[in-house]
């Protein structure tokens, strides 16, 4: 049955899906910058393919935010008008256009950073995952030059930041970055989780590195926000898989779809890790709370986001929490690291790897195609052997 | 592992410890003595029976600690896969060996009641330098405590026949290798199922987790090695009254291992070994790594995934006498040994490219190791003479030992590097080269007229027309 589903969705990802699905496209980053303020920018990738063009724009102008916008035509522009996208009314800041071409369209917030205090909770499941310390906003973060991370040649770049009030200097020598990167076709990173990626994706890598903790047995976690498509919030599907070659003991795959396929999609292997070898040893769990409804008022804001899709939404907002009070955590090397992607059409599937194919294919064809020869020469062959005396 | 020795023995009319001839009991003293201490009665033996189950008791329950407490071992010891699986290596190196002299140091050097005291020991030290490597949170001294526990534990099983062997001879001999066979399964049980609540109790009095809790509830588990040496001390003191009383002579294993022997081996004999190194290999390395993987993969809680874990030697217990019943009475041993690698194999094919519940691969292993034991090795009589008898089982118990030290590893590194399915598939690939063994096993044998997969009519017939 599980298999049935794992084959159908092998045989979706590899058909194709109209304007969505390239199997390779011509990706370009690009640091838009304001003309009378270089230090705001924002961070457009395009991945143009045959007949579809996808835009991702990841900006820190508020929390750290990134709209996703597909279009079906391989020539759609990005059109950004800076003095409305500062103001405070950014609504139209930024369009895609034409804008009949856009086919699917949504965002991410990441509007705040969590720090709980897990001494003396053995519950792991327990929400909070012990006494909160007060969050971190992302929204008062400062942000490094984006221009000078940005490297064309592995298509990534890293928003760097740290808090602008940090009293008690707990970032003083840390940081909090996000590494995005695309893609021009599919693979899979060396770096667990290795989540396999397309052409159609972006992956978000999060780290938090140096930044002391204000308890012995801090667990982080982030809060994400996205738009919800009509009056209910998308929900976050568990995928349980039977393979676990890529990321050794973790056989889940989380995603969140926002409508019904081929829609936008972030998927996660639910894992962190505590080091940067990303190892079995350092691998944290990484828990998702339910996407719960929000009102917009109640988040820091993201000007992109108003800035495109306008003043009326509807906000979800969900928690990841990573590690829990035993095991690996933060607090061994002063280091977390989570990956997810963002993309659009079909979320990408697993499939068992050529090399674990191959060698059941030796190891069951060996003693099977032996009793076949065996049988047909003892068949052909003499009765001999009654002429044997047993041994004893 | 030193459980299917016991079974073959058990099984086995004409097994190596036959003989082991203690002399006849001699008429019981007029009867001045109760029952209980009169080691001419049945009370009393069923007292030393008591002993000697709990003699081995020790030694059982803690071989598995680590598998219980893997995640616990991992984390406070701060250890990867393969280095905790270096637990399991170091317990089997020494055995490699010492299978071959076991017998030996028993007959010639201590005799069996020093030999079962001083074994004893070494178990208990091994497992109280195993606990210190935890508290003093230093890895190196729990490797070595394993080493130690590995010098004395596979002796021990020796010795525990051969005393068997002495008190039970000619009475309840299989009876008895059948509870000492259970009692064991039910140390293992109990470990993999109290170790965790230990760990969580001691946990909770000592206000953290950490390698000091992990040192201290492994030196708690370490009272069953204390239990079993108070055993050995008190059935060699009973051994020797019953030599004063009755006259009787200390037990010997009687084991003679000729290592020039080896060059006679035929094929099939080898064709044997490879099968029970590729068997076992799949089955308790994987035991090992388990509780982990049932977590993680299906989901389990940790007191679920210590019962899913141990209930393969919940299965063999009762089974192996059921099942030792059906192959004594129906022969055809390769046929049964067939059944039970296809049996594993589908078991270990399920276990990785499904997500049915594992309570059914589970106990189907639990099933087709009971099987394997009962078939596989009484097959190695079939072709030794019996003179060679106590160097084929000596050797294949090395082979085994080695199989299990170098797997365990290698188990390790696997799942470290590609994870479970990867490691699934390993074993699978184990077991598989076991049953191309067996299929090639079959062929010879039916190609040489071999007795291996003869009826149990046919052997009968054949014994009587030796006989004529």
């Amino acid at each position: 049955m599980r298999s049935a589903v794992l084959l159908l969705s092998l045989l979706l990802t590899a058909a194709p899906f109209g304007l969505l699905g390239e199997e390779t496209r011509q990706v370009s980053l690009k640091v838009i910058s304001d003309w009378l303020d270089p230090s705001q920018n924002l961070l457009h990738i395009q991945a143009v393919g045959a007949t579809s063009t996808l835009h991702y724009v990841w900006s820190s102008l508020g929390p750290p935010a990134v709209l996703l916008v597909a279009t079906n035509t391989p020539s759609s522009t990005l059109n950004v008008n800076w003095s409305l996208l500062i103001s405070s009314e950014p609504d139209g800041g930024i369009m895609v256009l034409p804008k009949e071409s856009i086919q699917f369209s949504s965002a991410l917030v990441f509007t705040r950073l969590f720090e709980f205090d897990s001494t003396n909770t053995s519950d792991a499941a327990a929400k909070p995952p012990g006494k909160s310390y007060p969050p971190y906003s992302l929204a008062d973060f400062s942000w490094d030059n984006i221009t000078d991370s940005l490297d064309p040649a592995t298509l990534s770049a890293t928003f760097r930041g740290h808090p602008i009030h940090d009293p008690i200097g707990a970032f003083a020598s840390g940081s909090l970055a996000f590494r995005v990167q695309a893609f021009s076709r599919s693979g899979r990173p060396a770096q667990p989780p290795r989540l396999l990626h397309t052409a159609d994706t972006c992956q978000l890598e999060v780290d938090l590195v140096g930044a002391s903790p204000r308890g012995n047995h801090s667990l982080f976690g982030l809060e994400v926000a996205t738009l919800g498509h009509g009056p209910d919030c998308p929900s976050v599907q568990e995928q349980h898989s039977i393979d676990d070659e890529y990321a050794p003991a973790v056989f889940q795959l989380d995603q969140l779809l926002w409508g019904s396929l081929p829609s936008g999609f972030m998927q996660w292997r639910p894992v962190a890790f505590s080091q940067k070898q990303g190892g079995r040893e350092s691998a944290m769990p990484c828990q998702a709370s339910p996407l719960y409804p929000t009102l917009a008022y109640l988040l820091p804001q993201s000007p992109i986001v108003r800035a495109f899709f306008g003043s009326q939404n509807n906000f979800c907002a969900f928690n990841l929490t990573f590690g829990a009070s035993t095991g690996p955590g933060y607090w061994d090397k002063h280091y977390l690291s989570w990956s997810m992607l963002l993309g659009v059409g079909t979320p990408p599937v697993d499939a068992l790897s050529s090399l674990v194919l191959g060698i059941v294919a030796v190891v069951l064809g060996a003693p099977a195609l032996m009793l076949l020869a065996g049988g047909v020469f003892l068949l052909l062959g003499h009765k001999r052997y009654s002429e044997y005396q047993p041994i004893n | 592992m030193e459980e299917e020795e016991e079974e073959v023995r058990a099984l086995l009319p004409g097994g190596p410890d036959e003989a082991g001839r203690g002399a006849p009991v001699t008429p019981p003293a007029p009867g001045a003595l109760p029952a209980l201490c009169d080691p001419s009665r049945l009370a009393h033996r069923l007292l030393v029976l008591l002993l000697m189950c709990f003699l081995g008791f020790g030694s059982y329950f803690c071989y598995d600690n680590p598998a219980a407490l893997q995640t616990q071992v991992k984390r406070d010891m701060q250890v990867n896969t393969t280095k905790f699986m270096l637990l399991y290596a170091w317990y089997s190196w020494p055995n490699v060996v010492l299978c071959f002299f076991g017998g030996f140091l028993v007959d010639r050097v201590f005799g069996i009641r020093w030999g079962t005291i001083i074994f004893s020991c070494f178990v208990c030290v091994g497992q109280v330098v195993f606990a210190l490597g935890g508290i003093f949170h230093a890895f190196w001294l729990m490797e070595f405590g394993r080493f130690v526990f590995g010098i004395g534990g596979e002796s021990l099983a020796v010795a525990q026949n051969t005393y068997a062997v002495s008190w039970f001879k000619g009475k309840e001999l299989n009876l008895v290798f059948g509870l000492q066979l259970s009692m064991a399964r039910i140390g293992s049980t109990v470990n993999m199922n109290l170790m965790g609540w230990l760990y969580s109790k001691v946990e909770a009095s000592l206000g953290s987790a950490g390698h000091t809790t992990l040192g201290v509830t492994l030196i708690i588990g370490g009272i069953t090695c204390i239990l079993s040496l108070v055993c050995a001390l008190a059935l060699a003191y009973l051994d020797q009254r019953a030599e004063r009383i009755l006259h009787k002579e200390q037990g010997k294993t009687g084991e003679v291992i000729k290592l020039t022997d080896v060059k006679d081996f035929s094929f099939p004999l080898w064709l044997i070994f490879i099968i029970c190194v590729g068997y076992y290999v799949a089955v308790f390395p994987f035991i090992g790594l388990g509780k982990v993987f049932f977590a993680e993969k299906f989901g389990f809680s940790s007191q679920a995934a210590s019962a899913i874990n141990s209930i393969v030697y919940v299965i063999s217990a009762p089974m192996s006498p059921i099942f030792g019943l059906l192959v004594d009475k129906t022969g055809r041993n390769i046929i049964w040994v067939l059944c039970a690698v296809v049996t594993a194999l589908a078991s270990h094919m399920m276990l990785a490219f499904t997500l049915w519940n594992p309570w059914i691969a589970m106990c189907l292993l639990g099933l087709s190791y009971s099987l394997l034991a009962c078939a596989l090795w009484p097959m190695v009589a079939f072709v030794v003479p019996e003179h060679q008898l106590g160097t084929a089982y000596g050797f294949m118990q090395s082979i085994q030992n080695l199989g299990l030290a170098v797997i365990s590893i290698i188990a390790g590194m696997i799942l470290d590097t590609w994870g479970y399915l990867f490691l699934e598939v390993f074993f699978i690939a184990c077991v598989s080269f076991s049953l191309l063994s067996v299929v090639l096993l079959y062929l010879v044998n039916r190609a040489q007229g071999g007795n291996l997969n003869y009826s149990a009519r046919q052997r009968e017939e054949i014994k009587l027309s030796h006989a004529e």
